[in-house]
């Protein structure tokens, strides 16, 4: 039984990561229609800012983290700004976009390896503390926060698209291109924000990954793998599926573990990717009309 | 004589120039958008790897690593065969990925992460290959062979069709052409001459790991073929000579070890951006990826 909760606790906690990162990579593909892989990058930029900001430089943890959820959406904006609009511009189709984003996150990767060295940073903000004892499971106060944290920002998420006039834009934008430049959505605007905020909400993945766990240069590539694993499982362009489906990933990948040696929990992301890409790629709460 | 260095350099050229005439098959002439190349690469490299180390002989190896490639692309489009544009490309990607997580757990067979160290030298009929010189000229018979296999593919009356099914498959097919089988087959003569230049990257730097056939090697093809030109050979031939000679300007500025493999995937990057943003038929394409 502990065991099982245990699994079920991890699933969740790597869950929360995943979703952080698919709704901001389906955020950004429902308004855009292209796959923006080096959404991967984001986060571990915003993690390596992080750990400038409040380990080198010693800046309050609030204003670090303040700081570098700004720096990640800024970042977000210029990449779409400097590369894809250009691209867009000059009619690029999605796997020419597709390349790019794969050589910015191939380029972003290099720069922080050469820069910060290849080897593993800690933030060490919070000491290794006992986990607290939760139905025979161990999960630390760090752990519970990241929960937390990504459960409050993925409802106000969903609620920010259901309501504010922004989000409906989004909304609109994703549901029907045409129909919302018809109805005066400034398309470019709504681009903008789709951008900036997809990549704060990596930024927030960033941090807490390098309040948890280790930086390293490579873990981008893993990351969008998953969080486009997550998106791709629930629905790619439906931002609460690709939560959903996130959260399946994570408590999937921590049961496997049960029937596979460990080095496979990425390998079942992989193969769950490339499951669901040929057998139902519209995800499993996705609308059929997406499926392509 | 020529140095030691340049020969180095002209057998990795040799080997690239293969693998990337070999994808320009599959995504310059049919249009297939395949971001597995690298895997098919890997696949080669390991079967031959493998199959020597077991006591197979090196010839047999070889085609046997050419053919299991070929088997592994059939399997590719069999899976993706219903897929287009980039859900089509990230399917091919996932593939990659997949194959990647093998060559890391399938630890009996392939020794994981550690790679596999000490890999004979080719032996052809009990000939050994020693030399890097003799392994140039190796190199270089099997590029002409290659090359001329492929010119002649892409120039017969198939190749045109490979063509017809890149620019309006639904046209080809109204026509009656199984544009099914295209795939199929030239997915597999591409993956096979993959495989075999996997087999001669292998036996060349003698050591493997999964991380030679991951993301930042596929980088490297994709931007040889693209820098090259989209359906065209003379391009994936002129290429390699280019985007592997860049980087080797940064030997002389006496940067850190721990710079310098960073640096070279920067310029490959920068390098692939540009020609995406600037010119992107490359030097000598013929047609727009689509």
């Amino acid at each position: 039984m502990s065991l099982l909760t245990q699994l079920t606790v991890n699933g969740l906690i790597a869950g929360s990561i995943y979703a952080l990162v698919a709704s901001g990579f389906s955020l950004i593909y429902g308004t855009n229609r292209f796959m923006h892989f080096a959404h991967g990058i984001s986060v571990v930029i915003a993690g390596y800012i992080l750990y400038s900001l409040f380990t080198v430089w010693k800046i309050p943890i609030v204003l670090s983290i303040f700081i570098t959820l700004v720096l990640s959406g800024i970042f977000g904006l210029g990449i779409y700004r400097l590369i894809y609009l250009p691209l867009q511009n000059k009619k690029a189709s999605n796997v020419i976009l597709l390349m790019a984003s794969i050589a910015i996150l191939i380029l972003f990767q290099n720069l922080i390896q050469a820069f910060y060295g290849a080897d593993i940073k800690t933030i060490g903000y919070i000491k290794v503390g006992k986990g607290l004892s939760f139905l025979g499971a161990v999960i630390t106060k760090l752990q519970i926060a990241i929960i937390i944290v990504s459960l409050l920002l993925l409802i106000s998420l969903y609620f920010f698209m259901k309501k504010a006039k922004l989000g409906r834009d989004m909304r609109a934008v994703s549901d029907n291109k045409e129909l919302a430049s018809i109805v005066g959505i400034n398309q470019r605007r709504v681009s903008d924000y789709s951008f900036i905020l997809g990549s704060a909400l990596a930024g927030v993945a960033g941090v807490l990954i390098a309040l948890e766990q280790n930086l390293e240069p490579a873990m981008g590539t893993t990351l969008i793998i998953k969080g486009f694993t997550g998106a791709v499982i629930g629905g790619i362009s439906y931002v609460p599926a690709s939560v959903l489906g996130s959260y399946i990933l994570g408590v999937a990948e921590n049961y496997g573990i049960w029937f596979l040696p460990s080095g496979y929990k990425d390998a079942i992301a992989f193969v769950l990717l490339f499951i669901f890409l040929l057998f139902r790629p519209s995800g499993l709460f996705g609308l059929k009309r997406r499926a392509a | 004589m020529i140095s030691p260095y340049v020969i180095h350099l002209l057998i990795l050229i040799g080997i690239y120039v293969i693998l990337s005439v070999s994808l320009n098959l599959a995504l310059g002439y049919a249009g297939l958008l395949n971001l597995g190349h690298v895997a098919l690469f890997g696949i080669g490299a390991y079967t031959s790897t493998l199959l020597t180390m077991n006591g197979v002989p090196f010839v047999i190896s070889f085609l046997l690593a050419g053919l299991t490639a070929s088997f592994f692309g059939f399997l590719l489009i069999l899976a993706t065969r219903k897929l287009q544009g980039d859900y089509y490309a990230l399917a091919t990607l996932g593939f990659a990925f997949v194959v990647y997580s093998l060559f890391l757990n399938l630890t009996d067979l392939t020794r994981g992460p550690l790679g596999i160290p000490g890999i004979p030298k080719p032996n052809l009929f009990g000939f050994v290959i020693g030399s890097n010189l003799q392994y140039l000229l190796f190199v270089a018979v099997l590029v002409l062979v290659s090359v001329y296999s492929i010119r002649t593919v892409v120039e017969s009356p198939f190749g045109r069709l490979l063509e017809a099914m890149r620019d309006d498959e639904l046209g080809l097919r109204v026509l009656g052409k199984n544009t099914k089988m295209l795939k199929y087959k030239s997915m597999m003569i591409s993956a096979f001459f993959a495989g075999i230049s996997g087999s001669l990257f292998a036996h060349y730097i003698s050591f493997i790991d999964p991380s030679t056939f991951y993301i930042n090697e596929l980088i490297l093809i994709i931007t040889i073929v693209i820098v090259g030109g989209i359906a065209s050979l003379k391009g994936s031939i002129v290429a390699p000579f280019v985007i592997i000679l860049i980087p080797e300007a940064l030997r002389f500025l006496s940067l850190p070890s721990s710079i310098l493999g960073p640096a070279r995937q920067i310029i490959y990057a920068l390098v692939l951006l540009f020609i995406l943003m600037y010119k992107p038929r490359g030097l000598y394409g013929k047609i727009d990826l689509e």
